[in-house]
């Protein structure tokens, strides 16, 4: 098992380097001319010059990349271009909104999607088609347009949530229940959509296998068939789309963070990547890249001690 | 089983809703009472806090921590702030500013005159976006603790506007030298304090109001700027009053924002749509040095069609640059070219290009919505102007138009400046924004000299006489001046500040 963790974060640290590489190469191609836009369009060319020296943009960009490196490996992200704020300081004050979205929606995915996927896989019937129908509903309706009518009925008209805004669980747990419930309940429902028809599909097939029929001839409870053998073999396939979806919504997130107007990681990737701020997208990048690499790693640690044969797959 | 599923289903689904039943919202809740706190949405972040990041839409942030030289009143009156006296002397080249006395830094550091000389030398200095305000200051002098005097290159008629803006800033000079030493700590004199705790760079600033401030204390407790990527999630946020006011440009959103809400709104007209011809000479496309050809792309364009369709009705046809609070305003030249597509023909077949010619412009889909691209291409396209438009993102749309100049000219938002040399010195004079290739003649040459060194009645005449000249040369092809609208919860009053799009944050008032 040691070794299995040490191989993964090598490849997982390798990986680090790579991406970070070639990202920064396609970030630096020089149609992208950041003094500029940072000065204006009517500022005189002597004072853009002098605003590249002063970013140290007009080195080359293996240069530029190495001297990005040996800061980024001491934990220095740097400086943001256009705010001059800290990048490590503006990254760790976003990541709780990003995280609390990305564990709320996980979590509330993974408990309603288990049970309805269990429920539909078990009854089947009506209990089956109601899941079905519901999950392509959930998928078939577009994101952005759940999120506006959540927002205009339970916000602006009930009043019953905050329509924008963030509050941090230090400060209020009420509060940061009221400002993130409606944000986790867009985003949770086309991953319940599809996490319920993985569960649904793997207890299925589970539940065909000779051996339930086996123990159901012996007369087990169903309860026992069920939770011990089915649960257990059918979970590793809905944690793999559980875990790919955790990591879908560090992206997924920026439409919902951006109608609710909060201040995560998903609207700040938006906001410094359109405006080509290298050491904040370099940042934010290496932290995401990180968050995946681990998310995988726990996955399939999850999976190795739910299912003892997949360790030595 | 069976129960136990159900439940937790049951419990899951309605779990958050019943945990949440405290809904508190982070706005203020005070009913009836006045308001204490104000909540301030935008699309504009702040760059810094450092005032050489000071200017344009940013400018609330800055005028909370910091005091400026002179203050500029909502109807573009200057008054005293930190100066309490200035003067200029006989020629207009040099300017005396007296100093208000029993003003400190938040460090209890005195204000006095080598503290704004240094301000001033800094920002002169500095790589900044709004330098060109400090243009016309050749040196700074600070004779006595209480006199700071300003030689200049030549006569300024913007330059007590720049001191109530970006230039005119003071911060405590005992920082300068760090690194960023005001990026995220501002220290200034203005009547609030950053509250750093409550602040997250790039999306919310919250502001405390100072126990000890020299002047007037602000009528709010605590400012709160919330800065948003989009106008939909302020109108929300406006209509659950977790946001007292906002400026909305897109028309869409002002129409969410006006019907069925109990939202205060005022629009006003600021920022002009307009091609902004830089070939005037017809280095790139021959056609556009004749002045005929200028005339006509004027003429072939259904102005009002525009305003109807695109606007929504939100917004005024107009064929010249100047604002409606300009003094050089002249209202006669807003239909000077009503449309004509026959008279258009006419001028292309007397300048040689009665078959027409091609023109290709880059476009930015955030300044030329597809509306608007298809209704210029249709125009020009029945007088016989093939109309190309180049699709480019941020980046490439800055670099390739107002860098490398690859096409004959752009179409894009001006502002509207309320004073004429705002005007003259952003849009007419060689180099600007608007004039990068330098174009003059001896008529734009003369009025702006006299526009520069007159008495603001004479100047009013010659900014009159200039904006007339540069509509007949078709300088420009004004499209329409766009209306923006100010919404405020009925709590709160915000009175529009001339000749800028935001209201200045001094103008922000509980409603009585």
């Amino acid at each position: 098992m040691l070794g299995f963790v040490l191989r993964r974060a090598g490849a997982g640290l390798l990986l680090v380097f790579v991406i970070s590489f070639v990202t920064y190469l396609l970030l630096s191609i020089p149609d992208n001319d950041v003094a500029r836009a940072l000065l204006g369009s009517n500022a005189p060319e002597s004072l853009v010059r002098a605003k590249n020296a002063e970013l140290g943009v007009d080195r080359p960009v293996l240069v530029q990349y190495l001297d990005w490196l040996s800061h980024a490996v001491r934990g220095d992200l740097g400086r943001s271009w256009f705010t001059s704020e800290n990048v490590s300081t503006a990254i760790a004050a976003r990541l709780p909104v990003t995280l609390s979205l990305m564990v709320g929606v996980t979590l509330l995915t993974a408990l309603v999607a288990f049970a309805l996927g269990t429920w539909a896989g078990v009854r089947r019937g009506a209990a089956d088609r109601f899941v079905q129908v519901l999950g392509v509903l959930g998928y078939a309706l577009p994101g952005f347009l759940v999120t506006l009518v959540i927002v205009l009925v339970f916000a602006v008209r009930l009043g019953w949530f905050p329509a924008i805004g963030y509050i941090p669980l230090t400060d209020s747990v009420s509060g940061w229940l009221s400002t993130i419930t409606l944000p986790i309940l867009s985003l949770s429902i086309s991953a319940v959509a599809g996490t319920s028809q993985q569960v649904r599909s793997a207890v299925i097939e589970v539940s065909r296998q000779d051996y339930v029929r086996t123990l159901r001839s012996r007369g087990l409870p169903t309860r026992t068939i069920l939770c011990k053998h089915v649960l257990r073999n059918a979970s590793a396939p809905a944690l793999t789309v559980l875990g790919m979806q955790f990591v879908g919504l560090l992206g997924g997130t920026v439409l919902v963070e951006q109608i609710f107007g909060l201040p995560g990681l998903g609207s700040m990737a938006v906001q410094y990547t359109t405006r080509g701020d290298i050491p904040v997208i370099m940042g934010l990048l290496t932290v995401t890249v990180i968050g995946v690499v681990l998310i995988n790693l726990a996955v399939d640690l999850a999976i190795g001690l739910l299912n003892p044969k997949a360790r030595r797959a | 089983m069976r129960r136990t599923l159900r439940t937790a289903t049951a419990a899951l689904a309605f779990g958050a809703l019943l945990a949440s039943g405290a809904c508190t919202t982070d706005g203020d809740t005070s009913t009836g009472a006045t308001k204490t706190t104000l909540t301030i949405g935008t699309m504009t972040p702040a760059r810094s806090m450092d005032p050489i990041d000071a200017g344009g839409g940013g400018t609330p942030y800055f005028q909370a921590v910091y005091d400026t030289l002179i203050k500029r009143e909502p109807d573009g009156k200057l008054t005293p702030m930190l100066a309490s006296a200035w003067k200029y002397d006989a020629s207009l080249t040099s300017l005396t500013l007296t100093l208000r006395d029993g003003v400190t830094f938040d460090d209890g550091t005195p204000l006095d005159a080598p503290a704004v000389k240094a301000n001033l030398d800094r920002f002169r200095k500095a790589a900044s976006a709004e330098a060109a305000q400090a243009l016309s200051t050749k040196s700074v002098a600070a004779p006595d603790a209480k006199t700071v005097v300003l030689t200049l290159n030549g006569p300024d008629p913007a330059l007590l506007d720049s001191l109530s803006d970006a230039y005119g800033f003071i911060a405590n000079p005992a920082k300068f030298g760090r690194d960023k030493p005001f990026a995220t700590l501002p220290d200034g004199t203005g009547p609030y304090e950053l509250d750093a705790e409550n602040t997250t760079t790039g999306s919310i600033w919250t502001f405390t109001r100072k126990s000890k401030y020299w002047g007037e204390a602000p009528p709010f407790q605590k400012v709160t700027i919330r800065v948003f990527d989009n106008e939909n999630a302020i109108v929300n946020g406006l209509k659950t009053n977790q946001i007292d006011a906002a400026v909305l440009q897109n028309v869409d959103q002002q129409v969410a924002a006006t019907s069925g809400t109990k939202l205060k709104t005022a629009s006003q007209e600021i920022d002009l749509k307009l091609f902004n011809i830089f070939d005037r000479k017809g280095a790139r496309v021959p056609a556009l040095g004749d002045v005929r050809v200028r005339q006509a792309i004027n003429y072939a364009l259904d102005r009002d069609v525009m305003v109807k369709q695109i606007q929504q009705g939100r917004g005024t046809a107009t064929n010249q640059i100047w604002g409606t609070q300009a003094p050089g305003y002249d209202k006669e030249l807003d239909s000077y070219y009503a449309h004509d597509p026959a008279k258009a023909k006419a001028l292309l077949a007397a300048a040689g290009y009665g078959s027409g010619f091609t023109l290709t412009l880059s476009r930015l889909a955030a300044l030329v919505p597809d509306s608007l691209a298809e209704a210029m291409k249709s125009d020009l396209a029945a007088v016989g102007i093939t109309l190309k438009w180049d699709d480019l993102d941020q980046a490439s749309f800055l670099t390739k138009t107002f860098r490398e100049f690859k096409y004959p000219g752009v179409v894009m938002n001006g502002g509207q400046p309320a004073k004429d040399w705002a005007t003259v010195s952003a849009s007419l004079l060689p180099r600007t924004i608007s004039n990068p290739f330098g174009d003059t003649d001896p008529t734009v040459e003369q009025l702006a000299a006299k526009i520069r060194a007159s008495e603001p009645a004479r100047a009013a005449t010659y900014a009159q006489q200039l904006n007339r000249h540069i509509v007949e040369q078709a300088w420009f092809v004004p499209l329409y001046r766009m209306q923006y609208l100010h919404v405020t919860v009925p709590t709160v009053t915000a009175v529009p500040q001339a000749g800028l799009a935001v209201p200045a944050l001094y103008n922000y008032r509980p409603a009585a």
